[in-house]
């Protein structure tokens, strides 16, 4: 479903991504692991389309489409969501209007007509419900005055109404505790299917105990320097980034 | 409008706000007006209370003048002032605005709050905010801000599939939302999705 080669990127005049090749199939897991500053960030940026970062050469294709060709919102419509590593603040902005203009925003590029207003309270109200957050959560201001768990668990709250094909989850196990992170690890296991893709964006392992990923890639000064299975976690976890 | 008596309009409007009244005014400017707003009220009674709201939207040519002067002649008078406005095309807006806290007039507290976006690089804006204060036990604060959208915002929300032109929207309506009259919401709104 996603396929990157040679993705070279830049912000200003300095070339982070050095040439990365990744494939991603239907309802596979993959993690991408790598110390401070090897260029996870800027993969999740230029796969979402985040003005700043220049694509230098390569291409990226998702579902048969030329995504770098798409605005950050058309990626939205084509399934894609990025859970933020520091989610932004909206003053004056509820969950609900939020929510509200996200989903019919997309509803009407896929020509589906708009939820209607008790549908989509239904909607909202489960969702927050199979990730316990508090039904008053969806009153307050997108991630104003929110704890770094808050802003976590509303990331995958948005995930969850938004149903991706591909999830990509930028550092999401940073800063939570073990009980944010397994309602985290559930919300996100909970939608896995066999046609649903994740990158887990990560430079430790405790996510990954609880989200099993089939790929693990090691990313490291702009490229990937090894592919392999979950044994890969274990010996990044006793060995560190140095080995490769 | 508020209880406070309207005095002499010689040159603006001018208002006198006596003890225990309080006086509230309302201005919004609406994309394709040029307005001179200028208002001075004095606090002449003890426990007056002030509280002024404005709002412009501007994306032409507008030339938008807003004054106020803002007299605390007597003791414990709370005024609150805030200004908030958005600038786009060749606006022209610039705010003057006086707080002056008289000799004795101790437990004033005063207020004055301007922030405004610009969105164009061709958009004026000036802001004047000045405090003068001749007694001690006072509460005074003033802020004032230009900006522009906030980038950040914007990604996030184009991220979650809200096309870039309603989400500058909904952010401009937060951004107003303090000062926008009850019940004129949906103009207001109307109003920004045309800037």
């Amino acid at each position: 479903m996603l396929s990157i080669q040679n993705l070279h990127a830049a912000i200003g005049d300095k070339e982070i991504l050095k040439g990365i090749d990744l494939t991603i199939g239907p309802g596979e897991v993959h993690a991408v692991m790598g110390p401070n500053g090897a260029g996870k960030s800027t993969l999740s940026a230029v796969l979402t389309g985040r003005p700043d970062y220049e694509v230098t050469d390569g291409s990226v294709t998702f579902m048969g489409r030329n995504l770098l060709e798409m605005s950050p919102e058309e990626r939205s419509w084509a399934g894609i969501f990025l859970s933020f590593q520091y989610p932004v603040e909206i003053p004056g902005v509820s969950i609900t209007a939020f929510m509200k203009a996200a989903l019919a925003a997309r509803r009407k590029a896929q020509g589906l007509p708009e939820l209607k207003a008790g549908e989509f309270l239904k909607l909202q109200k489960e969702k927050m419900a199979q990730l316990k957050m508090n039904p008053d959560f969806a009153k307050r201001e997108v991630n104003v005055g929110f704890s770094g768990g808050e802003k976590k668990r509303n990331e995958i709250f948005q995930m969850a109404m938004l149903e991706p094909v591909l999830s990509i989850l930028d550092e999401t196990d940073s800063g939570l505790d073990v009980d944010a992170l397994k309602i985290v690890a559930d919300g996100v296991n909970a939608l896995r299917t066999p046609e649903r893709s994740s990158i887990i964006i990560t430079h430790y392992h405790k996510l990954l105990e609880y989200v099993q990923p089939d790929v693990v890639h090691v990313l490291k000064a702009g490229r990937i320097v090894k592919t392999g299975g979950r044994e890969l976690i274990e010996a990044i976890e006793s060995k560190g980034f140095d080995q490769f | 409008m508020g209880h406070g008596r309207y005095i002499d309009p010689i040159c603006g409007s001018h208002y006198k706000v006596a003890a225990g009244e309080t006086l509230q005014l309302t201005y919004v400017v609406l994309p394709g007006e040029s307005r001179d707003i200028d208002v001075a009220v004095d606090l002449t009674g003890e426990g007056a209370n002030l509280e002024i709201k404005a709002l412009y939207l501007s994306r032409a040519d507008e030339k938008v003048r807003i004054r106020t002067l803002v007299h605390h002649r007597v003791k414990n008078c709370h005024s609150r002032q805030l200004i908030k406005g958005i600038a786009g095309g060749s606006a022209d807006v610039r705010f003057d605005g006086v707080i002056v806290v008289a000799p004795g007039a101790d437990g004033t507290e005063a207020l004055q709050e301007n922030h405004n976006i610009i969105l164009s690089e061709t958009a004026k804006v000036e802001t004047l905010p000045q405090l003068e204060i001749y007694a001690d036990d006072v509460k005074c604060s003033h802020g004032a801000t230009v900006g522009r959208l906030g980038e950040e915002e914007l990604f996030y929300m184009r991220s979650r599939g809200i096309p870039e032109k309603e989400a500058k929207v909904l952010q401009m309506l937060s951004f107003v939302s303090p000062v926008v009259p009850e019940g004129r919401e949906e103009e207001i709104a109307a109003a920004l999705r045309k800037l």
